[in-house]
């Protein structure tokens, strides 16, 4: 036994290289030998649309809530709201020639006291990258995309997100042309922060719509786990 | 919705697409593994196939600026493939030719297939880099 053996089994991988994976390998490749990009413009994108996160869409969120005239902007015209907050849909960086066109129509989904929205892709996992980052695996799974359609209310309360009868669940099916993020509720509690302390409550998964912002919770995805107060014996 | 109308043109609205058939093309279509079989094979549980992202920044970097303006005042010379024209022609060879191959599997082959029919790549050369490919990357 070596000094690097685990207790735990690796992750599976898929020791297979596919047809797919090779044309796709070698139609970049030989765009760049054509000279039709560079293998760093490449490398660049790709770190670069890995590495966007939900910050600008909060900020987006934040400001709207403390400005009307933004929030009316927001509304109407996502995209132009959207350089507010230094996401600029049409000339991004690092490339300054734009995201492409089957993510420029942002539409903001600005929630009221009896309307919820949530978003989703049900054709495959569509989601506004340049404001939001990247989508969380749970986005992409067909348990998500099949049954928020079928029963939203039901998904929700599985995120924990209990919505009231009287309040209308609408779900918004982003495609190849149209992404959309929900601006939620300003809470209660609130009365009085700056921007930058609302910014923080509006996390990811509110901006998708299976949480409401909360004062004190400033992230859905890296919680500690908690022991149940009232486990189970077995 | 595309109408195929021969083995070669579809019309996707009142554009027409040449989804003349590639046999490079059709042969990966046929005997390629598509991610969501090699996922259940090897117990992997990520929806998407590794080389997406770099499909989807190959497909940026050749839009250039077309989305940043009006489709009539696309500068072809600086665009090499058009978003909107690519969309286009991938709905139409996703709803025809690709029908039976999953996403992203058919994106990637709609992308090629796009590619050769302007010329940016030669269906030969393809090929053959293909199998330079496929021997580096099982050379170890």
């Amino acid at each position: 036994m070596s000094d690097h053996d685990h207790d735990h089994k690796p992750a599976p991988v898929v020791d297979e290289v596919s047809d797919f994976e090779i044309l796709e390998v070698a139609v970049r490749e030989l765009a760049i030998e054509k000279g039709l990009f560079t293998m760093d413009d490449h490398r660049t994108w790709t770190e670069y649309i890995h590495t966007l996160g939900p910050t600008p869409a909060a900020r987006l969120v934040a400001k709207a809530w403390l400005d009307p005239e933004y929030k009316k902007l927001c509304i109407e015209d996502g995209v132009t709201a959207s350089r507010e907050v230094d996401i600029d849909w049409v000339t991004s960086p690092p490339t300054q020639f734009g995201t492409p066109s089957d993510y420029c129509n942002l539409r903001v989904l600005a929630d009221t006291p009896t309307l919820k929205h949530v978003v989703v892709c049900t054709l495959c996992s569509c989601y506004p990258r340049p404001i939001l980052g990247q989508s969380p695996e749970w986005y992409r799974t067909p348990n998500y995309r099949r049954r928020l359609v079928r029963w939203p209310r039901q998904v929700l309360s599985e995120f924990g997100l209990q919505v009231p009868e009287d309040v209308e669940v609408r779900v918004a099916d982003s495609n190849q042309k149209t992404r959309y993020i929900v601006m939620p509720n300003r809470p209660e509690g609130t009365d009085g922060w700056t921007e930058d302390q609302l910014t923080e409550i509006v996390t990811r998964d509110c901006l998708i719509g299976v949480a409401v912002p909360k004062p004190g919770v400033t992230s859905n995805v890296k919680l500690p786990v908690m022991k149940a107060a009232n486990p189970v014996p077995h | 919705m595309s109408d195929a109308v021969d083995d070669e043109t579809e019309f996707y609205g009142d554009r027409k697409i040449d989804s003349k058939p590639i046999p490079l093309l059709d042969a990966i279509k046929e005997k390629g593994r598509v991610w969501e079989d090699l996922a259940d094979e090897y117990g992997v549980t990520n929806p998407d196939p590794p080389w997406k992202i770099t499909l989807e920044t190959t497909c940026d970097l050749l839009a250039g600026d077309s989305c940043v303006k009006d489709y009539d005042e696309v500068d072809q010379d600086t665009t090499l493939l058009p978003s909107l024209d690519r969309r286009w022609e991938e709905d139409a060879l996703s709803d025809g030719r690709y029908k039976d191959v999953p996403f992203p599997e058919r994106q990637l082959l709609s992308l090629a297939h796009s590619m050769i029919n302007r010329g940016l790549l030669d269906e030969a050369e393809l090929e053959k880099h293909m199998a330079a490919v496929e021997k580096r990357l099982n050379s170890g």
